[in-house]
């Protein structure tokens, strides 16, 4: 990739002269057609479209959703009380928030570790001109056009407890006990989702980090080498550093969609065995669609859109990230 | 530094192994495609090629053939299911047309507002953008409810209208993202000389700086057509004759036995476009994404 | 449920279709039945000469079984039916086998009337979900709800009473609809909330007792009829099969879902207990509770590990690959055990449910609660209040449930009828062999129905207790997640919960 090339504008050039013949500024003033900030100069037209669409559909719903949190709902009359307190009340003393806030920070901490160190190595192995690593790397993308839902029911498949294909393997090497089904296992079930995860995104990942290493430059790395440094010398004080930006905005990307997980979970284990795998989200869907409880399921999904902003702001200021 | 003829061919191997891997799933997926369901699940040991491989998954979840004529010949099917309900060759179409809608108006929404992000500086910028992305913070499930009620008055329930619009709503973060990320690769300087030569604004986006951006433009839409081919719980709620392919695979889900080997077909099929997309344009997308971050 | 059969008679509909638009020839047409293995006497093959000159004028479905609707009431379809050419209308439903095989045979409904039928078929929980969303906004988007019976309570409030309808509208009525023809416990129990019809009973899964002849005579154990015997049949089979991947019984014990509420209230009801007591409060954690909920954790010991990730269809899966030998679960498996490429063909044999010491009577039971042998799962098919569609809805709903469609429905799919007159159908009696689509079940099915059918309470929060609170909390036990395996824990945290619950939404 070519470096930044800045075409020079300096103080030479820009002298009056040069300035004053070619500027077809005419001296008449121009009739403004229309108002300043409708031209193309000022923002608001490009932005317009885009804001009517948020505001609409992004902003007024969630508008909707808070209204709706501090309504107790009557199951009987299927009406909505104004109860301010109710929900949210409620919220705090449900065990199982809490539970699903653990579970929901625990898979998403550990799926980015995964995935994070599993892309890079990878990308690091697939980094190569010679022939045949250009179909290797673009076989690598396959995993990331399987919808969610289906991935889900694939490795629900290969994992089954009697007849998956991963979960026998495992057996028969002797590398698994066979009466604790990974899926139906309170301790491993959560590991059996991450799999899907896992298998779904690192190449995501991998693409991230393959453009990163691609676009670093050469001299650094070769004026290493002449200095006798090490393979992994250069990796850890170059690499590393270089690609830290890129790093850092990939695990932002990742670690906000991570958080809101909930294909995965809803056709794998529907939050079992127990409630093991129980995310957020997925406990969110569970009031909404088995309880019926719309103020509830909102006041989860809140509670959840306020996490995400707060740990991505303290994510953003703590790793500088900019975009 | 230069690799040893045996470093060489380790990383082939790695790399070959390590892919391999990766790809597995996905063929263990084609296989079941091609199973009669006694193979799929037989309690004495996995199948690995000793069964019969059977077509009829395939005709009759793309042919929309009728299962019983199929099943007389190759007496191998299970499930209650009539043959309609398992045609799904409306529900690739339905889901290309939502897809590619969304792609559109995600992209002529994203390319417009982000140029006017990366060139034009004024007071709330930045808070503008978080803003922007904030909105991918959003699980979907918080905005069920309002936006059915908001699709029900404005008649937009159970269209592919509807889909399209929530799916752009998702994707125009990253969009934005993404797009403006590219046209700040683009030094201002080509903008100001051609404002130098008396373009207008709108001039020197259409005609010179989008051009430019091109490949930007080519990973965005990868992205976002991914996201909405792949879109699950808002299709299931805003829909209802309308399926999209991840929902019409749930409902191969019966009372009585899950239909696996349609499952398979049909999720093998489904790779496909979206496959075909990306391979159109992965030059641009591996370029795409460094997000410009590494000029910094 | 019968699978291979179904197939079959989708072929013959099929073909029968291609005959009739002259896509193929009688030659054709007879060789294909003759594939079928269905046999046309001379005067039957004779007819087929004519198509048209059949009743409802088309071969559609009709040509195994060929008794049409009867002649008013193919004219009725017809005359008052066709007023609404045009409309649309639509409803929402579970996989199960009549709708299945509704929307299979729609055709014939719509031909003469010209009403487009559009169903939706989706798993359970997304029912329940989408006519959730429907009702609380109102919004039409369906005409029809298919309601499992642990829904009617919340559901009640939106549906159309059919039979005071069908009074209002003797314009719209079909003749001949015979409401005393459906089966009285289902009607009480499926389709009637408080004594107030809201409903057509549609379907019914119900509990029975199922179980391998071969094992069971390999072992010399006697047909069990106490749960005690079950336990001690199941513990002996799996120690003595284990070598050969075989168990005692399989469970449907998912965790968070309905399945296992299911298995546990019949658990807690064979033990002579119930779900409530007459004070309205839960009462899982009662003496009797608690030994129901022994007595299941004993079997889970006996049955193969996947049960805590398996619903229903996954303990199909373990009985239709050959993996237990003794179920007590729903009769609509069995038509499926037959089926012609099935491993255990004609080895299932079906039996009237577990018998309890003592059942706690419906009087000392909430919220209309009856706690019974055989636990139903059954649904109705209501008239939305606020479909747009309403009559055109209507004439759709008596259609597809009256005496002729329902017997075929069972025809085609061996399942349970809703009516008496399917039961007694000689049609249906003449299945009553090992086979695709057997069946021979039905009997002890009906003597289910009519003896010990047994029904969760009705009540507004049930919809969302027995599909979250109660088999979240069973699951946690069951895979030791918490409670360290015992009951009453257990119980004792259910009822505090479900407790609060009631008595804050005034219920108490």
């Amino acid at each position: 990739m070519v470096p930044h090339q800045v075409p020079s504008l300096d103080a030479q050039s820009l002298d009056a002269q040069s300035l004053a013949v070619d500027l077809p500024v005419s001296d008449t003033p121009r009739r403004r057609a229309w108002p300043r900030f409708l031209t193309s100069e000022h923002p608001f037209p490009w932005l317009a479209p885009i804001t009517a669409l948020i505001l609409a559909f992004g902003v007024y719903p969630l508008l909707y959703a808070l209204w709706l949190s501090f309504f107790k709902r009557n199951p009987i009359t299927r009406m909505n009380v104004f109860n301010p307190t109710w929900n949210w009340g409620k919220l705090f003393a449900d065990e199982r928030v809490w539970g699903a806030i653990g579970h929901t920070y625990l898979y998403t901490i550990t799926a980015l570790l995964i995935e994070l160190s599993l892309g890079l190595a990878i990308a690091l192995l697939l980094d190569s001109d010679r022939k045949g690593y250009g179909l290797l790397r673009a076989l690598m993308t396959l995993p990331l056009v399987v919808p969610p839902a289906v991935t889900g029911m694939m490795f629900l498949l290969m994992l089954d407890g009697s007849f998956g294909v991963i979960s026998t393997g495992l057996v028969s090497l002797g590398l698994w006990p066979a009466q604790h089904p990974i899926l139906a296992s309170g301790s491993t079930a959560l590991a059996g989702v991450l799999l899907a995860d896992i298998w779904q995104w690192t190449p995501f990942m991998v693409l991230i980090m393959l453009a990163g290493l691609r676009a670093l430059p050469k001299e650094p790395f070769e004026a290493a080498a002449i200095d006798g440094a090490t393979t992994s010398q250069a990796f850890f004080r170059l690499t590393l550093p270089m690609l830290s930006k890129i790093i850092a905005l990939a695990v932002l990307i990742r670690g906000v969609d991570l958080f809101r997980i909930y294909d995965y979970v809803k056709v794998m284990t529907d939050s079992g065995p127990g409630t093991a795998t129980e995310t957020l989200t997925s406990y969110a869907g569970t009031i909404y669609f088995k309880n019926a409880d719309f103020p509830y399921a909102s006041t989860i999904s809140l509670i959840t859109l306020l996490l995400v902003i707060v740990t991505s702001s303290v994510f953003i200021k703590l790793f500088k990230v900019r975009f | 530094m230069e690799e040893t003829f045996l470093q060489k061919r380790l990383r082939d191997v790695a790399a070959v192994l390590v892919v391999g891997i990766f790809m597995f799933p996905l063929f263990w997926w084609a296989l079941t495609s091609f199973k009669p369901t006694s193979a799929i699940f037989d309690k004495d040991g996995i199948v690995w090629f000793n069964f019969k491989p059977t077509l009829v998954n395939y005709a009759v979840t793309m042919l929309g053939k009728s299962r019983a004529e199929l099943a007389i010949e190759s007496g191998n099917t299970f499930g209650i299911g009539g043959a309609s309900s398992y045609d799904s060759r409306q529900t690739i179409i339905d889901s290309l047309i939502i897809a590619i809608g969304a792609t559109a108006l995600t992209i002529l929404l994203a390319v417009i507002a982000s140029y006017a992000l990366s060139r034009m500086r004024f007071r709330g910028r930045q808070a503008y953008l978080n803003w922007i992305l904030s909105q991918r913070f959003m699980p979907p499930i918080a905005i069920i409810v309002p936006v059915v009620f908001m699709f029900h008055s404005m008649s937009l329930l159970d269209t592919r209208l509807g889909l399209v619009i929530v799916d752009t709503l998702i994707n125009l973060p990253i969009a934005v993202l993404l797009m403006k990320s590219f046209y700040d690769d683009v030094p201002v300087d080509v903008d100001e000389a051609a404002m130098i030569d008396g373009a207008t604004r709108l001039q020197i986006f259409w005609r010179v700086v989008l051009p430019m951006v091109k490949g930007g433009v080519a990973a965005t839409a990868v992205l976002c057509f991914i996201f909405s081919w792949t879109e699950f719980l808002l299709s299931l709620f805003l829909t209802n004759s309308i399926r999209t392919l991840p929902v019409k695979i749930t409902t191969f889900v019966t009372s009585t036995g899950s239909e696996w080997g349609f499952i398979a077909a049909l999720g093998s099929t489904a790779v496909i476009p979206s496959f075909i997309f990306i391979l159109l344009v992965q030059k641009q997308l591996v370029r795409g994404l460094t997000l410009g971050s590494l000029k910094e | 449920m019968s699978f291979k059969k179904f197939d079959q008679q989708t072929f013959i509909v099929d073909s029968a279709n291609a005959y009739t638009n002259r896509q193929i020839s009688k030659r054709e047409f007879l060789r294909r039945m003759g594939l079928a293995g269905v046999g046309f006497s001379a005067f039957g093959a004779g007819m087929l000469g004519n198509p048209r000159g059949l009743r409802n004028g088309n071969l559609l479905g009709t040509a195994a079984y060929a008794d049409g609707l009867p002649d008013n009431q193919a004219k009725w379809l017809k005359d008052v039916g066709s007023k609404f050419k045009g409309a649309k209308i639509r409803y929402s439903t579970e996989s199960t086998p009549p709708s299945v095989v509704l929307n299979q045979i729609k055709k014939e409904f719509t031909d003469p009337t010209g009403i487009e039928v559009e169903v939706e078929i989706v798993p359970l929980e997304q029912v329940l979900a989408k006519a959730t969303q429907d009702v609380q906004g109102q919004l039409g988007s369906y005409d029809l709800y298919y309601l499992d019976q642990s829904w009617i309570s919340m559901f009640q409030p939106d549906c159309v009473d059919p039979v005071a309808y069908y009074k209002e509208k003797p314009e719209l009525a079909m003749p001949d609809f015979d409401w005393d023809d459906f089966s009285k416990p289902l009607v009480q129990n499926i389709a009637q909330v408080e004594g107030k019809w809201m409903g057509i009973p549609f379907d019914i899964p119900i509990f029975t007792l199922m179980y391998r002849k071969d094992i069971l005579e390999k072992h010399k154990i006697a047909v069990p009829t106490t749960y005690e015997d079950f336990l001690a049949a199941a513990r002996q089979i799996t120690e003595a099969e284990k070598g050969n991947g075989v168990f005692g019984t399989g469970l449907q014990a998912k965790s968070g879902h309905y399945s296992l509420e299911c298995d546990w209230s019949q658990a807690v009801w064979g033990h002579g207990g119930s779900i409530f007591n007459k004070n309205k409060r839960f009462s899982g954690n009662d003496e009797q509770g608690i030994a129901g909920l022994k007595w299941y954790q004993d079997l889970l010991k006996v049955s193969p590990p996947n049960s805590t990730a398996s619903t229903w269809d996954g303990q199909f899966e373990m009985m239709h690959s050959g993996q237990v030998a003794l179920v007590q679960s729903w009769d609509e498996f069995f038509p499926g055990l037959d089926a012609d490429d099935s491993k255990v063909k004609g080895l299932w044999e079906p039996a009237k449910p577990l018998t309890a010491k003592k059942l706690r009577p419906a009087s000392e039971a909430g919220f209309n609660e009856q706690p019974n042998l055989g636990h139903q799962g059954g649904s109705c098919i209501s008239l939305s209040k606020y479909s747009k569609n309403k009559e055109a809805a209507w004439i759709f709903m008596q259609w597809g449930c009256c005496k002729e469609i329902m017997t075929r429905c069972t025809l085609v799919g061996g399942f349970a009828p809703m009516r008496n007159s399917s039961f007694a159908d000689p049609r249906v009696k003449a299945k009553a062999k090992v086979g695709a689509g057997t069946t021979r079940h039905l009997e002890t099915v009906k003597w289910v129905i009519d003896n010990a059918m047994a029904t969760e309470p009705h009540m507004a929060l049930w919809a969302g207790l027995s599909t979250n609170e109660i088999p979240t909390e069973l699951g946690k036990l069951l895979t030791g997640q918490e409670y360290g395996g015992d009951p009453k824990k257990c119980m004792d945290a259910l009822a505090k919960d479900i407790d609060a619950k009631v008595k804050d939404a005034g219920l108490l």
